[in-house]
């Protein structure tokens, strides 16, 4: 048993909401794809070092063993420590752990390849038209609900047409449905039918968005149908609390749910009449167990697969015995902040203070200087955090631009910037004053949750203390953090420096966290080359890979020589597998689909 | 007696008032609300402030206040923004698992403490009587989660006596005998944990109880007259020191409910405790306060239920 399970527990309430930082771009995969990584033998293999691990050696598709027996049950342990809300459908749920249990029943029409593109082997398949503007998706003949009505081109219509809804309660209206030709038209009430999607035939549906962008490739596309022969005649607001979603949920994936205990387990079987084939599992158990239980749970055979595994417990059980630890990199990045201006809600803009505290080129990339996160990856994550270097995590192979080493640590670097910009320690006191010789004193927040939140902020505050800058730590619990950097636009005037997180979508457009009129620009920076670059990355010149990563090969480069945020890790996602698992991966284009999920015992190999 | 039970009654109603007053001024002022969390560059602010807007999050407390006090005179407690579904049902179906729980570990409770108070009182200062105040000294002390964490490892995990989480095994149909058996599984170990340490409070009150009875004259004119010692403490002692504890029964019932926070976390026994928790971290305000004012009602109701036994069995302490 972790002996640090207590503490854990103290920090429950908080660490689950802590962890979920927002951003996600309403893609739903869950993992990240990762890059490189050879398969290996069982559990992740400690490095000389030790005690130190390297995603590098983790692969993230299981290792198969024996011979797959015909059938078998297996348990999904979904890792929350709270319940799930039971909104079953992908057009309404907002929940992850909902995310979780949809995957195992229902799916989007299009699937995607390890760069997170649209690829023609999913349920449906499409085409684009000369201009890039419109797509034209035709539906697999076989690809049926699990009642036996076949999944049509009037049910993804329908799904539009629910999410534009003035009543729809979900959060999914967004940026890419106003996208669509007539969408804000059919929202706003002046049109009773989107224009812009047109059903061509039962199978085949047409849509028609405003902008070309590849965008539209990497996610933008909603590919969730919504079964009009059940949906149709509710009302748009009572479709979310009615019992097909909540109780006998629908989908067309390869299990179907028997039954629903409310925030506790779901029963699942297979759909025979699944697209892909048959299912080798017979069904799915899905339970909840919160995060303190993992290990014992896995240990004892309680649950084969889980969700997500608090990558803080692995050093303790990387040994244990009857399970492969399977690795990716997640599409997420920490980082530091630095205020520069406020929220202009009136015109929806950042509003660039140009004599803010922090508006100091050489400062903040002195601060970027005077911190070690290789060190902070060691010691506080035993590597399965590490040093991040740009903004592009290296979750998007592609994009992510290995050449750039970022700003390393180097406090000689911090100190000859910093003196050279005039900031200077005038008074004898050992601490830095500004270049017009008054005190200098930082305001730094950052949140609360999980056992290191506090020393690993400390650790920044002394770093950035060795270099003579005064700076002022203050923990916030997660609501209070977001309130004060200004989620709602109204940013708190004290706050200078901020530690957060973002989860990024599969698409690697930045702009929603760094363009002059996002809210989400919490730095509320604004410069000319960096909204060029952000078009460029959009524009259609932008379907030819090459030269989009050129444009965001140069974007990170403009963020590592302007700081206006700069990233400090990377990190790691452990999903232990039980070793009589077979056929089974996670992380993004594997080709490995849960139809062909499979056992080779009945029952789930138990520690030693 | 029905003079003071109305009066008593009749207290509670401003009680109740305030404690929702002070309920909705207190999720007034913390920071953030349901939608804070959605952090989603994809979605435009504009369409967030709507939702605000159409949930009245944006108007002043007492606006809310009065919304929602409507509503809840109706029967309404409104609509929980995270579940989305009604709070009466979502609180209807969870309130069920923690009623179980409750009622179990009551039952424990009072299985444990009534022998071990008696044979601590009546045999004190032997070394079994030391054992057994040893045994509530140390319930004293241990907080109540990491007892529960010890125990779920040990008879969890160790020896697999007891499911681990859940309040019944996944599948298993409603209303069938399995299910029944399934549900009564899931909450012995919790209730157990529980029982196991808010019983001492109930020992100790006993023994107390006993050794003072004990000494009492009339008990010494029962020994004087020749009883056998087994009817002076089954007829005398046991009745006269039995009354303190059913009053204690009300306020029992109050530290049930914070009991049951902790309790349903780490079994992950989805009752009401649990959902308190996560609906304040993720400031799901309607089924917040609703619950809020459940938990406020039942230990109204609990204290409301001790002075009741209590002026029932003591006639002194009845108010003129």
């Amino acid at each position: 048993m972790p002996k640090n399970k207590w503490s854990r527990y103290l920090a429950l309430p908080m660490l689950s909401f802590a962890l979920i930082l927002g951003a996600c771009s309403g893609d739903e995969e869950a993992s990240p794809e990762e890059g490189g990584g050879e398969a290996e033998t069982d559990g992740g293999q400690e490095l000389e070092n030790g005690g130190m691990y390297s995603i590098d050696d983790f692969s993230n598709v299981k290792t198969n063993e024996g011979e797959a027996i015909d059938g078998g049950t297996i348990t999904f342990g979904l890792v929350s420590d709270t319940v799930f809300e039971g909104t079953l459908n992908w057009n309404f749920y907002s929940g992850a752990p909902d995310a979780e249990i949809l995957e195992w029943f229902d799916e989007g029409l299009l699937t995607w390849d390890e760069n997170y593109v649209y690829t023609n082997d999913g349920a449906a398949t499409y085409e684009v038209s000369e201009d890039g503007r419109t797509f034209t998706f035709t539906i697999g003949d076989n690809v049926n609900w699990h009642d036996g009505e076949p999944v049509t081109a009037e049910d993804w219509l329908f799904a539009h047409e629910v999410i534009g809804n003035p009543d729809y309660d979900g959060p999914r209206y967004n940026s890419d449905f106003t996208n669509i030709e007539g969408m804000e038209e059919y929202n706003s009430g002046s049109a009773d039918t989107i224009s812009g999607i047109e059903v061509v035939d039962e199978k085949t549906l047409s849509i028609t968005y405003i902008e070309s962008t590849p965008s539209l490739l990497t996610g933008s596309i909603w590919s969730y149908p919504l079964a009009k022969h059940i949906f149709g005649d509710m009302a748009v607001a009572d479709i979310s609390s009615s019992p097909e979603v909540r109780e006998n949920p629908i989908g067309f994936g390869p299990f179907k749910v028997d039954s629903i205990v409310p925030g506790e387990s779901v029963t699942l079987s297979k759909n025979e009449d699944y697209w892909r084939g048959e299912p080798n599992l017979d069904g799915v158990t899905i339970k909840v167990i919160s995060s303190s239980t993992v290990v014992q749970e896995l240990e004892t055979g309680g649950v084969d697969l889980i969700s997500e595994f608090p990558v803080d417990q692995f050093p303790d059980n990387a040994e244990m015995s009857n399970v492969e630890y399977l690795g990716a990199i997640d599409r997420a990045y920490t980082y530091i902040g630095f205020k520069l201006g406020t929220w202009d809600a009136e015109s929806s803009t950042v509003a660039y203070d140009p004599e803010a505290k922090m508006n100091n080129k050489e400062l903040r990339q002195a601060m970027w200087h005077a911190v070690d996160n290789t060190a902070v990856g060691e010691r506080f994550y035993n590597g399965l955090r590490w040093n991040a270097t740009t903004l592009i995590p290296p979750s998007h192979p592609e994009f992510h631009d290995d050449s750039n080493e970022g700003r390393a640590y180097d406090p000689e670097a911090a100190n000859q910037l910093l003196d050279d910009a005039g900031y200077a320690d005038t008074d004898g006191d050992g601490l830095r004053e500004d270049p017009e010789g008054n005190p200098l004193e930082i305001n730094f927040i950052s949140m609360t949750g999980g056992d290191t939140a506090e020393p690993l902020a400390q650790y920044y505050v002394q770093s950035w203390e060795a270099v003579g800058l005064k700076v002022n730590l203050e923990m916030l619990e997660f609501n209070s953090f977001y309130d004060r950097v200004g989620n709602g636009g109204e940013d708190d005037p004290n706050v200078d420096v901020f530690q957060a997180a973002w989860g990024v979508g599969i698409d690697v457009d930045p702009s929603g966290l760094y363009g002059a009129n996002a809210i989400y620009n919490f730095a509320r920076w604004e410069n000319e080359d960096n909204e060029r670059l952000l078009a460029e990355g959009r524009s259609e010149e932008s379907f030819d890979l090459a030269y989009r990563q050129e444009v965001y090969n140069e974007w990170q480069q403009l963020m590592v020589e302007e700081v206006p945020v700069f990233p400090t890790l990377y990190r790691a996602v452990l999903s232990p597998v039980n070793d009589r698992v077979l056929n089974y991966a996670i992380g993004d284009g594997t080709e490995v689909y849960l139809n062909e999920l499979a056992v080779n015992a009945e029952s789930p190999v138990t520690a030693e | 007696m029905w003079k003071l039970i109305v009066r008593r009654t009749l207290i509670t109603i401003p009680q109740i008032i305030v404690l929702s007053i002070l309920v909705f001024i207190l999720a007034q002022a913390m920071p953030g609300d349901a939608l804070t969390g959605l952090i989603d560059p994809n979605i435009d602010p504009a369409t967030i402030e709507a939702m605000r807007e159409r949930l009245g999050l944006n108007n002043p407390w007492y606006v809310q206040y009065i919304d929602w006090v409507k509503g809840v005179l109706q029967g309404d407690f409104g609509q929980s923004f995270r579940f989305k579904m009604p709070v009466s049902e979502l609180i209807g179906e969870r309130m069920i698992n923690t009623l179980w729980l409750s009622l179990a570990t009551l039952i424990l409770t009072y299985l444990i403490a009534i022998p071990l108070g008696i044979i601590s009182g009546r045999f004190n200062d032997t070394w079994l009587d030391r054992a057994i105040t040893g045994y509530t000294y140390i319930g004293f002390a241990a907080p109540l989660f990491i007892f529960a964490l010890v125990m779920l490892f040990i008879f969890g995990f160790q020896l697999g006596w007891f499911p681990t989480s859940g309040s019944v095994a996944p599948g298993t149909e409603p209303g069938t005998f399995a299910y029944f058996i399934s549900k009564l599984n899931h909450l012995l170990l919790p209730a157990l944990s529980m029982a196991l340490i808010t019983t001492v409070s109930t020992v100790q009150y006993l023994r107390s109880e006993i050794i003072d009875t004990k000494q009492k004259d009339f008990i010494v004119t029962a020994r004087a007259k020749g009883s056998s010692e087994s009817r002076v403490y089954n007829r005398h002692v046991l009745r006269n020191s039995l009354l303190p504890i059913a009053a204690f029964f009300g306020y029992e019932i109050t530290g049930l409910i914070g009991g049951t926070i902790f309790i349903e976390n780490i079994f992950g026994y989805p009752g009401m405790g649990e959902l308190f928790l996560s609906s304040i971290s993720l400031r799901d305000y309607s089924v917040m306060t609703a619950l809020v004012l459940l938990f406020g009602l039942a230990a109204i109701i609990g204290a409301l239920l001790s002075d009741i036994i209590l002026s029932l069995v003591d006639p002194r302490i009845r108010i003129k």
